[in-house]
């Protein structure tokens, strides 16, 4: 009777700070963080991400210029076959998250993985990775920065959704 | 709208008929909301796709649990077709409902908005076909520049729109004009300079070989991206050659910066947006090794990274002012810290360790291409420098270190800047080096306090002549001033052993003038009645700042 396969779903999370974050965050921002995530989802043998700039990409798993993630949190099973989920990324690249709607603090990779597991699995990503804008934020550092910040991308490289 | 979830809500919460509440059903309520077929639906929920024979309650749904909806395109749009949307239908109870057809007009409103784009890319299309069309696109500047950066924006906006002009015949025709390229990138007149500064670039751009292979790049996105792929790996391979890491920055120095800034004062701050413009940027691998298009994944710390170089000397300071307020004593002076002024708290301490076992951290916050353009930029707007090192918590503490961090802050950026002043920081030897001299002058205070080498000119009266620091300060500003003009001499000292070239060891107190460093003795020398400055200057020199070995010079008959 149940015809639908079962597609494991995993979180990539890297932090691109490569430890500097977890090492001078008290120091600099006055409160510890301990890292700045970045983070791509899993599925159908493909990592998927959302990077400024490139909007919707994805690459063969752990393919980004950041390389082997720092950890990887399993987020369940999907029934959702790729055809389906390739229609869900391509209308979320349209509305929510083309590349120029990037923002740092708000619509990031970060809220990217965030939606898509939700839709996926129905699990959440772990709360550390959706903090961190609002930890950051909460630091007058952050404050400070945060004209600078905002103009700023993270775009590890991959391909383009709509270059497929 | 509301009576639809009403009576979904109803129909889980009492069990009513609709308990059983069918897929189906549900999907015939979102067709309407929808106007899409109930074939074009799929719903999903916690990762299982909810098919129509299956019940709700089934598949756990409660209230204020999200279901997920995709609406299947009937047809491939090539645009991203408006029938397809993605929307997530809450079915949260009570007036939260009212979010329902609050995201169906989002939603439409969203693949309506994409609408747009497939319609003005046709008149761009035309527009390229009849100059006199251009007007008509509404940019009306028949500034080429101008024109550049508006299309520019809307590539950004709709990537497929660039494959579609590269597609349209006249464009292609035009690219593979290599003359008609170089010129239009020859108007930029920061290409100019660039070009006279470094010849290799204008060799770059009379190659028209080299022209038509990076006309064919810009028309390929995919060869593009790989191009740039196997660039990045070149220069990461690159770095890890001795010397290499070195050469790469000056390369991007010389070369990188000034383009990105060109590109980025033309085209606004996105790295790509240059791609346009000055597309043949990203295809020198073998000439210039132009880093101008790379993505850089360590943004976020590279922009934390001005207070943390900023902090490399005046966090030193500032730690030590972050310290003092957390001391429990009115004027938030740490007797630990004092004397030695920065580099002895334990903060700093762990910091400097930590930089100087770690060489790899400098260097990845150096290496990353934002570093530059970031540093640049703050030195170039010292308000906004201010404003960043300002509000680090560690400066809070100390208004007057401050003002006097404040009044350095440009001759501090400069050195930022200076290759010197960055190998001192990215040498690990140079790191542990300074280290070993706090860590030697620290002993020294703790030895000798009554010798107090010449750094801590300042500071140094207030100790010996207090009792407690504690007591002392409330009742006497001076100390305080003293404390605050050690970590303020320590802090110039570090600026000048910068500004004399980095290399150096630590901080050599003789850059300052012994009179300036000496004020304050000078003053009780003064005061206790010993006027003649020059010999009491000349005593305090001899002494290194020891106001008590001072006087017993001046009395007695030591030759000066």
């Amino acid at each position: 009777m149940d015809q639908t396969d079962s597609y494991p779903v995993k979180l990539y999370v890297y932090d691109l700070s490569r430890g500097m974050a977890r090492q001078l965050s008290a120091s600099m921002l006055g409160r510890h963080i301990d890292g700045i995530w970045h983070t791509g989802v899993v599925v159908h043998g493909k990592e998927h991400y959302f990077g400024g700039s490139t909007g919707i990409t994805n690459c063969p798993p752990g393919g980004t210029l950041l390389g082997p993630p720092d950890s990887v949190v399993d987020m369940g099973f999907t029934e959702v076959p790729e055809d389906l989920f390739k229609e869900y990324l391509t209308s979320l690249g349209e509305s929510k998250y083309r590349g120029a709607n990037y923002n740092l603090f708000e619509n990031n990779c970060n809220t990217f993985s965030s939606e898509v597991a939700q839709f996926l699995t129905g699990r959440k990503i772990p709360s550390y990775i959706t903090d961190l804008p609002s930890d950051i934020l909460s630091t007058p550092f952050g404050q400070a920065l945060r004209p600078f910040l905002d103009s700023m991308v993270i775009n590890p490289g991959g391909n383009n959704l709509a270059g497929q | 709208m509301v009576p639809d979830s009403r009576i979904f809500r109803n129909g889980i919460c009492n069990a009513r008929g609709f308990h059983q509440n069918r897929t189906s059903h549900f999907k015939e309520e979102i067709s309407r909301r929808f106007k899409a077929k109930q074939d074009q639906l799929v719903l999903i929920f916690a990762g299982k796709i909810l098919k129509d024979g299956d019940s709700l309650s089934q598949h756990g749904i409660k209230d204020g649990l999200t279901v997920h909806l995709v609406i299947k395109t009937a047809h491939k749009a090539a645009d991203g077709g408006s029938t397809s949307a993605s929307s997530s239908t809450s079915t949260q109870a009570g007036s939260t409902s009212t979010s329902n057809p609050g995201t169906s007009p989002s939603t439409t409103t969203g693949s309506t908005g994409s609408a747009p784009p497939p319609t003005q890319t046709p008149n761009i299309l035309t527009g390229f076909g009849d100059l006199a069309g251009l007007a008509g696109l509404g940019m009306g500047s028949a500034n080429f520049m101008e024109l550049q950066q508006q299309m520019q924006r809307q590539l950004m906006s709709n990537p497929e729109m660039l494959s579609q002009i590269m597609e349209n015949p006249l464009v292609q025709n035009m690219m593979s004009n290599p003359d008609l390229m170089r010129q239009m990138i020859m108007a930029n007149p920061q290409m100019q300079q660039l070009m006279e500064r470094n010849p290799e670039i204008s060799h770059m751009l009379n190659n028209p070989e080299l022209m038509r292979q990076t006309m064919e790049l810009a028309r390929n996105p995919a060869m593009m991206q790989e191009m740039m792929r196997n660039q990045d790996r070149a220069l990461s391979n690159l770095e890890s050659i001795p010397g290499g890491y070195n050469a790469l920055r000056r390369m991007y120095t010389d070369i990188q910066e000034p383009m990105f800034s060109a590109a980025r004062e033309q085209f606004g701050s996105n790295p790509f947006s240059a791609l346009g413009g000055s597309s043949e940027s990203g295809a020198q691998p073998s000439r210039t090794e132009n880093r101008e298009p790379l993505p850089n994944p360590w943004g976020p710390p590279a922009s934390s990274n001005p207070s943390e170089s900023g902090g490399g000397s005046t966090g030193s300071s500032s730690t030590t002012a972050g310290t003092t307020p957390s001391v429990s004593n009115p004027l938030g002076i740490n007797p630990g810290s004092l004397g030695n002024g920065m580099f002895n708290s334990p903060g700093m301490q762990s910091l400097l360790q930590q930089i100087s076992e770690n060489p790899q951290l400098m260097q990845n916050m150096l290496s990353a291409p934002y570093m530059r353009s970031m540093m640049q930029s703050l030195a170039q707007n010292p308000e906004l420098a201010s404003q960043v090192l300002m509000n680090n918590p560690l400066f809070a503490g100390n208004q007057q270190l401050q003002e006097q961090f404040r009044a350095q802050l440009p001759i501090f950026l400069q050195q930022m800047q200076n290759p010197e002043a960055l190998s001192v920081m990215t040498n690990p030897r140079a790191m542990q080096a300074l280290m070993q001299i706090q860590q030697g002058l620290q002993t020294l205070q703790t030895e000798a306090p009554g010798l107090m080498p010449s750094l801590m000119s300042g500071g140094i009266p207030g100790i010996p002549t207090g009792g407690a620091m504690p007591t002392e300060n409330p009742a006497s500003s001076p100390s305080s001033a003293g404390t605050n003009t050690a970590q303020q001499q320590l802090m110039q000292q570090m600026l000048q052993m910068f500004a004399g070239g980095g290399g150096g060891g630590g901080g050599s107190a003789t850059t300052q003038t012994p009179e300036v460093r000496f004020q304050s003795q000078l003053d009780q020398l003064n005061a206790m009645g010993f006027i003649n400055r020059e010999a009491n200057l000349q005593a305090l020199i001899a002494t290194g700042g020891d106001i008590n070995a001072a006087i017993e010079r001046l009395l007695g008959s030591q030759p000066s």
